[in-house]
């Protein structure tokens, strides 16, 4: 993994990087406070000066008080420096969008250090407000990525500027933030991964030294799955040592390194693997709860000590590799066991006091009147096979009909001439099996074979007389692109049509607003979406009539809207 | 169900091979009930011995179900009684006895509750502690027999509790009536319980040996003795021990010592007290073997006994004080100690017998405190009895350690066939059945029976439900073989921790690694540990691994259920051999992948397999390399077949090494993972199984499509 030797020779050289974002500030995000300005700062060939404040960061030109350029920081994506070299001392600021602005530092003496003020700064502002809109932004993008339709939808809508963006996410948004608040609350706890320790690889920085990179997420790994480790920390960082030494230690201490038997090294770690090795061992005095992996109660009659072939002498021999290998063994057992517990732990808590009660008792013996049902319930499994089972399929609910008359036969038109009784054609059958009981074929009046095939061909399908009965499908006629164009357009028009009626009743200064901004997205879409769309298939000589129910349901919603300014005008009047 | 029904027709034996995991027992049982209960005369019995106690109890399950079966069917309650037997250990409700955790310490501390002495102090003195479930089920248990049913060990503890009885007596009384007995192997095999257990048995039984791949070791087991200088100290306290009381008794109670001999001399050896609790070990030879004779005169009274206990135990000492490895065999042995300190072969043959009447008449209560003597009668029993068949090797130190001192004495048994001779010639159809028996025709020739029927047979399946792959080479295309030259190599090491890491990334729940030793995969853990191939694994799967230690290993086998049960995946390696490989299925979701890291063979330098293999050589014409490829191969299809049960399950099948790929392995795999094994999964780069692996894991992962329930074997032509 890493050499241990070097480490060891050079303890004062190891260097810990922490990115530890538990210190986060909580911010009092509702004053203005300006945190630094710049003078002399050229946007566009334009001089000015650059405000860094809590939430945005600001430009305004010389001379006016009001910004010109304004970006939050959490439209912000990332910022970009010029190199160290170069004439031009620029400070880019790349945004969620993909626009970027560039601010550059004019002031001849100063420039340097006001950009790098400035970019440190804004190092240190960026980090807190990424996460806000980084979950947001990914929200969005993840609900386009996983529905298609959706993204049709924003392509159609957004991307070509007949809804804003807002507007579009103004009410998905509403309804994805209240699946997530119900997701939310039992959200799936995340387990840990069993690598976490390795994930921490050390690099050499180049002067003999080892260089761990520790995130939150692996000292909450190894808090989580080593309690041992946490009550230490509890005990120790903040009043005998920083939390830099405490990992420190924690790295160089035998308590990591355990395979490599390395005693007499006293540090407050040897207590935890001593708790360690305790812990493990009354997990193994307790035993296995269920019966069928219970390797010490498989032997029926073990043979007794000193009977057999072989003998397993006391392994008074084991060389020091040996044993160390053995640890490794050991620990890697424990470790998983660890992983796993700390995994559920969560799911434990509620049913903890059940859970310690019947542990103890499933300790002595006495409890043999517990121990039977899990064994039975395994024994049951394991000599039952699904696929012997019977009636395990899906269960499928009977048919129940009150007039079986009505669905054998379905729902008859009610017409006076045509309609009759089940007793009627029950007559008219029996009349017909009559008739034909008493049939004889007058061979003598038959039709020539070559009319009656020819009759039959007319009549097969495809022939002459079936053909003004075969309506030919709007998928057979219209070709596919034009198709598929159709179908973004019914979506797009739906969504549309969609925030233009949940307007309804009008009766905020705001859903009026809205109701008014909609028709003239409808008016915008039709203009630029569906009068193309149309004038293509007329190009194409397909029939007209394909568009007529979209504009069909947009005329109603002209109407409607026509009906309700009308009557607004009355009220007004 | 036609060759078992021809077996049974010939009052014969039969080998058969069956998958695991295809209803093999239910078969069995439900064809030996019909055939009970069309011929009740012809079959009176049927005793089906199995491994390890969830068998037992897997097997009294599965029984219940036939005969609900059958009472639904015929709408008639039926009187068969099944029950099962196991130790006392899992069957004794007394509140104190049971809370102990080890089968001896339960067996002892029953021994001293109930045996017959005790019981008789408890008449004239009612503060002498006993067993009331046992007081009670003597006083009425044995008039009114057990109510037909099905009885498992709970059912048998549930019983025992209601009335009040002894469980365990209960069982052992009621198997001499019952239709069907379950119990482990050594009930049967192994002449010291045997005996004790299993005599009275009626000889119009049908035998069914489950699991019976490594019958031969167990009975080789059940005959064999280790003697170290440890036992030969803790004897010496015995040995003083009995002298002490002797001479107590014969202070107080001469009169008893009197009467033994006299009981001795009349060669009445059990009639008086022939009373079950009593006898804590039986005679360790074969019931034909035991002398029909009085005692010789000469260790008749017991201070002459202790003394030849003394000198027998010093000519042992003396024979451990040595510095280079002895062979001999057991007329040799009797010769030497016959010049050395003049022991016959006679008194020798008696020295179990004997123990066991003064033991009885001393009135040793904790009786297990005598395990090393009772040990040291047994050899000179089985030394002097048998002069063929066994082995004596005298080993001064461990090969590995050859400067730590550390004298074992190996008294070895090298003929499976001597223990389970008995079982052929007394009950009238004995069947051998495992999942894995190939090849077939090696068990009637080291266990010394012939059989009427052989047959393996394969599954029919639904799918191609098993998938077995031979990976022979890396993808740097150097040979993966766990062969002796090679099994250090750096870059076959690396390529075993690169063929588990990618199957890692792959394979969904849970993966089950054996290596062929437990110092092997020591030694392969901790170099995959260095290169950092166990940390990219752990990323995709937890890892659990097998440790010499029985509870250790129970509970990471705990955990990494539950790591498959919860969907976090795992991994768990583990030795062919080992105890897990022998006992733990691997179903379902617990098993999705079985890898066979190398060819399991035994440890070859070991004296003990040496003089076996010779044996089997002169006295069966079986050559040493067959023996040990049959014996490989017979480990590695249990390791393998442990992941497949039923039609709904699934498996990938992974040897890795480059041996598999060759004829004279692969023939001796079983033929329902044979037939599988195409041209194109042999000798596979790690890349090439993998894409093979998830072709298969994604064809399997669909679901299972229900087909008429067809049935379960057809005969392999």
């Amino acid at each position: 993994m890493f050499n241990v030797d070097r480490r060891l020779k050079f303890p004062s050289a190891l260097i810990l990087c922490l990115h530890y974002p538990a210190c986060l500030l909580v911010m009092a995000a509702l004053s203005e406070e300006v945190l630094l300005v710049v003078k002399r700062v050229r946007q566009r060939k334009q001089d000015g000066t650059l405000y860094l404040m809590t939430e945005r960061i600001a430009w305004g030109p010389e001379g006016k008080d009001r910004f010109t350029v304004s970006h939050l920081y959490a439209d912000i994506r990332c910022q970009k420096i010029s190199p160290d070299g170069k004439s031009k001392i620029q400070l880019q600021l790349v945004l969620h969008t993909g626009e970027s602005t560039t601010f550059h530092f004019a002031n001849e003496s100063t420039a340097l250090k006001d950009r790098d003020a400035a970019k440190d700064l804004l190092q240190q502002l960026l980090p807190k407000f990424k996460k806000k809109a980084n979950k947001q932004l990914e929200e969005k993008n993840k609900m386009l990525q996983e529905d298609p339709v959706l993204f049709q939808l924003y392509k159609d809508l957004v991307v070509s500027q007949v809804i804003s963006a807002e507007e579009f996410w103004a009410s998905r948004l509403k309804l994805s933030s209240v699946e997530h608040s119900l997701s939310n609350n039992s959200k799936q706890e995340v387990g840990i991964s069993a690598a976490f320790l390795a994930d921490i690889r050390p690099q050499t920085d180049g002067c003999n030294g080892l260089k761990y990179n520790l995130t939150s997420d692996i000292i909450e790994s190894i808090f989580k799955t080593y309690p041992a480790v946490k009550q230490k920390y509890a005990e120790n960082v903040p009043h005998n040592l920083t939390e830099k030494e405490f990992w420190t230690r924690f790295f160089q201490s035998h308590y990591f390194h355990r395979d490599r038997i390395n005693t007499g090294q006293q540090d407050i770690f040897s207590e935890c693997a001593k708790q360690d090795e305790k812990g493990l061992k009354s997990m193994v005095v307790q035993g296995v709860k269920n019966p069928m992996v219970d390797l010490l109660s498989l032997e029926d009659k073990t043979l007794d000590e000193g009977y057999g072939s072989l003998t397993v002498g006391p392994n008074s021999s084991k060389t020091v590799k040996e044993n160390s290998n053995s640890a490794i063994i050991k620990r890697f057992n424990h470790h998983s066991a660890m992983v796993l517990a700390a995994g559920l732990r969560k799911v434990d808590a509620p049913s903890d006091q059940a859970s310690e009660t019947s542990s103890t008792d499933g300790n002595s013996r006495d409890s043999d009147f517990f121990q039977p049902p899990i064994k039975k319930v395994k024994l049951q499994e394991a000599i039952e096979y699904e696929d012997l089972q019977n009636g395990s399929g899906p269960k499928t609910i009977a048919l129940n009909l009150k007039k079986s008359d009505r669905y054998s036969h379905g729902p008859v038109p009610l017409q006076s001439h045509h309609y009759s009784t089940s007793q009627d054609i029950i007559n008219s059958v029996s009349c017909i099996q009559e008739e034909i009981s008493c049939y004889k074929p007058c061979l003598t009046r038959v039709m020539p074979s070559s009319a009656a095939s020819s009759a039959i061909t007319a009549l097969s399908p495809g022939g002459l007389l079936m053909q003004a009965g075969t309506q030919q499908a709007v998928s057979q006629l219209v070709p596919t692109d034009v198709q598929s164009e159709l179908k973004h357009l019914y979506t797009a028009a739906g969504e549309l049509l969609r925030h233009f009626w949940s307007c309804f009743p009008v009766n905020t200064p705001f859903l009026e607003e809205k109701v008014v901004k909609m028709r003239s997205n409808l008016e915008r879409f039709q203009s630029t979406k569906l009068r193309p769309f149309q004038e293509k298939i007329q190009r194409e000589y397909l029939s007209t009539n394909l568009t007529s129910h979209l504009d069909e349901m947009i005329q109603a919603a002209y109407n409607k809207f026509h009906a309700w300014q009308t009557r607004r005008m009355a009220r007004k009047t | 169900m036609l060759e078992l029904k021809r077996t049974l027709d010939a009052k014969g034996h039969g080998v058969l091979e069956m998958p695991s995991g295809t209803g093999k027992t239910i078969s069995l049982l439900s064809l030996i009930v019909a055939y009970q209960k069309a011929y009740p005369l012809e079959v009176t019995k049927l005793i089906y011995c199995s491994r390890t106690v969830p068998e037992i109890e897997k097997v009294v399950e599965e029984l219940r179900k036939l005969m609900e079966f059958y009472t639904k069917e015929t709408g008639e309650k039926n009187n068969f009684l099944a029950l099962a037997l196991s130790s006392r250990k899992n069957l004794c409700i007394h509140p104190e006895v049971s809370s102990l955790r080890f089968g001896k310490e339960v067996d002892g501390k029953c021994h001293s509750l109930t045996a017959s002495y005790i019981r008789a102090q408890h008449h004239s003195n009612p503060s002498q502690p006993v067993c009331r479930f046992y007081e009670e089920f003597d006083a009425v248990g044995r008039q009114v027999p057990i109510p037909s049913g099905i009885y498992n060990l709970d059912d048998l503890k549930d019983f025992g509790r209601k009335k009040g009885w002894c469980p365990y007596y209960l069982a052992r009384y009621s198997i001499l009536h019952a239709n069907i007995v379950v119990y482990s192997y050594h009930y049967l095999l192994d002449p010291k319980i045997a005996d004790l257990v299993s005599k009275e048995l009626a000889k119009k039984s049908v035998v069914v040996f489950d699991e019976a791949h490594n019958i031969d070791n167990v009975c080789i087991d059940s005959m064999s003795v280790n003697i170290t200088r440890r036992t030969l100290d803790r004897c010496q306290t015995n040995v003083d021990t009995l002298q002490n009381t002797i001479q107590r008794i014969k202070e107080t109670d001469a009169a008893k010592l009197r009467e033994e001999y006299r009981r001795l001399v009349e060669g009445l050896k059990e009639a008086n007290v022939a009373r079950e609790t009593d006898i804590y070990l039986s005679n360790p030879v074969l019931p034909d073997e035991v002398l029909q004779e009085a005692i010789p005169g000469s260790i008749r009274t017991a201070e002459h006994f202790v003394g030849f206990l003394k000198r027998f135990l010093e000519y042992l000492k003396a024979r451990l004080r040595i510095h280079h490895v002895v062979q001999e065999s057991s007329p040799q042995f009797l010769k030497d100690i016959y010049e050395k300190v003049c022991i016959d072969r006679k008194p020798l043959r008696f020295c179990a017998e004997r123990l066991r009447s003064l033991l009885r008449t001393l009135e040793i209560a904790d009786i297990a405190d005598f395990s090393p003597i009772t040990l040291i009668s047994h050899f000179a029993t089985l030394v002097s009895t048998y002069s063929k068949g066994f082995t004596i090797i005298i080993e001064p130190f461990e090969d590995k350690t050859p400067t730590i001192a550390n004298p074992v004495l190996h008294f070895s048994c090298m003929d499976p066939s001597i223990a389970i001779k008995p079982v052929f010639e007394r009950f009238q159809s004995v069947v051998i059945t495992s999942g894995t028996l190939s090849p077939l025709d090696i068990y009637p020739r080291i266990l010394d029976f012939r059989p009427v029927t052989m047959a393996s047979f394969t599954m029919t399946l639904a799918r191609t439900c098993l998938c077995p792959l031979i990976v022979g080479r890396g993808n740097d295309q150097v040979a993966m073989s766990s062969k002796f030259e090679t099994r250090e190599d750096f870059a076959v090491i690396r390529n075993y921790g690169n063929l588990l890491l990618e199957m890692s990334a792959i394979v969904p729940d849970g993966i089950v690694a054996f290596f062929t030793s437990y110092v092997y995969m020591e030694n392969i853990v901790a170099s995959w540990y260095e290169q950092g191939i166990l940390e990219n694994i752990q990323r995709n799967k937890l890892i659990f691994i097998e440790t010499p230690d029985a509870a250790e290993t129970s509970m990471a086998l705990e955990k990494y259920q539950e790591a498959c049960e919860n969907g976090r995946g795992a991994i768990l390696l583990s030795v062919a051999r080992g105890k897990v490989s022998e006992g733990i299925d691997f179903v379902h979701h617990f098993g999705r992948a079985v890898i066979m890291f190398g060819v399991p063979y035994v440890y070859t330098q070991s004296r003990i397999l040496k003089a076996r293999l010779e044996y089997l050589r002169d006295q069966f014409q079986i050559r040493e390399n067959d023996f040990l490829t049959f014996d490989a191969m017979r480990h590695a299809a249990q390791c393998v077949g442990r992941a497949i049960r039923g039609k709904t399950d699934y498996g990938l099948m992974i040897f890795a090494d480059k041996r598999y790929a060759r004829a004279d392995k692969r023939g001796k795999l079983p033929r329902w993972i044979q037939e599988h094994i195409s041209d194109g999964s042999l000798n596979l780069t790690i890349d090439e199984t993998v894409q093979l692996s998830k072709h298969f894991l994604r064809q399997m992962a669909q679901p299972f499509r229900r087909v008429r329930p067809a049935p379960f074997f057809t005969r392999f032509s």
